[in-house]
């Protein structure tokens, strides 16, 4: 068996657990707290670290727990994913007017996915965003791999519902 | 452009019907320039553009993490047993032990040699002028010696002899 080594196995997590940690948190400094929560977690479990059968997946069920842990505490404020910074441009639209509403299209996506309910949102990052099979997912939040497949699928439809209806009437 | 293939990818993946490898098609589909997508397509382009994996940890989050899990291992405790503990004393000890034993077998070597050194025969002084004295009192002398020893000798040799008669 390969021995896993904290800074070539674990440490490069750190992007992966972040994202899904806002997602959850929508917050980025709480995300950040929960990344690290996470790492010190996974380190003092280290003796245990042959007998994991896939250090991501352990590694993303920690992340996704202590991101839920510290979204009860902090319930009573109802978050939105903070958009402040801006999000690197994927379009080479010549027209910054067009640009700039594509971006906008983007952001209200991204605060639609914001919206869901936390399985579905977690179980939609891990699918569309880092690309995980079904049963992985199911794996690091402990469902069966249908009611992960449900959960995405309510969480793309929703989406695309609520992108349409949005794009034709307004917010 | 055929985009046929592309449109029952999108109606399959709103229907969770699609692999990885697919979504994957779709992503880097919709990563193009927006202007260059058909009308139809066009309203999917910010749905997927939001799936792109973007939010990141600054540089610096490395150092902080290892710099918080390699100092618990420093100050990681050290069981120490009672003879680890005491090991120091022990040394002090036995070099304390061999000074003094050193220290002995020096002092008794030197009143050795100062004991040799306390026989000298040239401070002797004659104690008899005439020799015909002198030879009686050395044969007196040698006469009791004598006699110590045969007395001596005769008390061993009884034993002896007892012992002797008695295995025979």
């Amino acid at each position: 068996m390969k021995k896993i080594d904290f800074r070539t196995d674990i440490l490069p997590l750190k992007n992966e657990l972040y994202r899904l940690a806002l997602r959850i948190t929508l917050n980025p400094a709480e995300a950040e707290d929960v990344v690290q929560d996470t790492m010190l977690k996974i380190w003092n479990r280290r003796e245990q670290w042959d007998e994991i059968e896939s250090i991501e997946a352990f590694s993303l069920t920690i992340c996704r727990n202590l991101a839920l842990d510290k979204t009860k505490k902090a319930e009573a404020q109802v978050g939105q994913l903070d958009e402040s910074h801006d999000p690197p441009d994927h379009s080479y639209a010549s027209n910054p007017e067009e640009q700039a509403m594509q971006r906008d299209r983007v952001d209200l996506v991204r605060r639609l996915i914001g919206q869901l309910p936390e399985k579905q949102r977690s179980c939609m990052q891990l699918r569309d965003i880092e690309g995980k099979s079904y049963k992985e997912i199911a794996t690091v939040i402990g469902i069966t791999e249908q009611q992960v497949k449900i959960n995405i699928f309510r969480a793309r439809q929703t989406i695309r519902q609520k992108y349409i209806e949005t794009e034709k009437y307004g917010l | 452009m055929d985009y046929k293939y592309i449109e029952q990818l999108i109606e399959r993946y709103f229907q969770c019907e699609t692999t990885l490898q697919e979504e994957q098609i779709l992503r880097a589909f919709f990563a193009q320039d927006e202007q260059e997508l058909p009308q139809q397509l066009r309203q999917y382009a910010p749905l997927f553009a939001a799936m792109q994996p973007e939010a990141a940890l600054d540089e610096n989050f490395d150092e902080r993490i290892l710099s918080l899990i390699e100092e618990p291992k420093v100050v990681k405790a050290r069981t120490i047993s009672m003879r680890e503990r005491l090991q120091p004393l022990f040394r002090a000890a036995a070099i304390v032990a061999i000074v003094l034993t050193l220290g002995n077998a020096m002092n008794i070597t030197l009143k050795q040699e100062q004991a040799q050194d306390d026989i000298n025969y040239a401070a002797y002084k004659d104690t008899y002028d005439d020799p015909a004295v002198a030879y009686d009192h050395v044969e007196d002398a040698l006469q009791l010696i004598s006699e110590g020893f045969s007395q001596v000798q005769r008390a061993d040799s009884m034993r002896h002899d007892s012992l002797y008669s008695k295995v025979q």
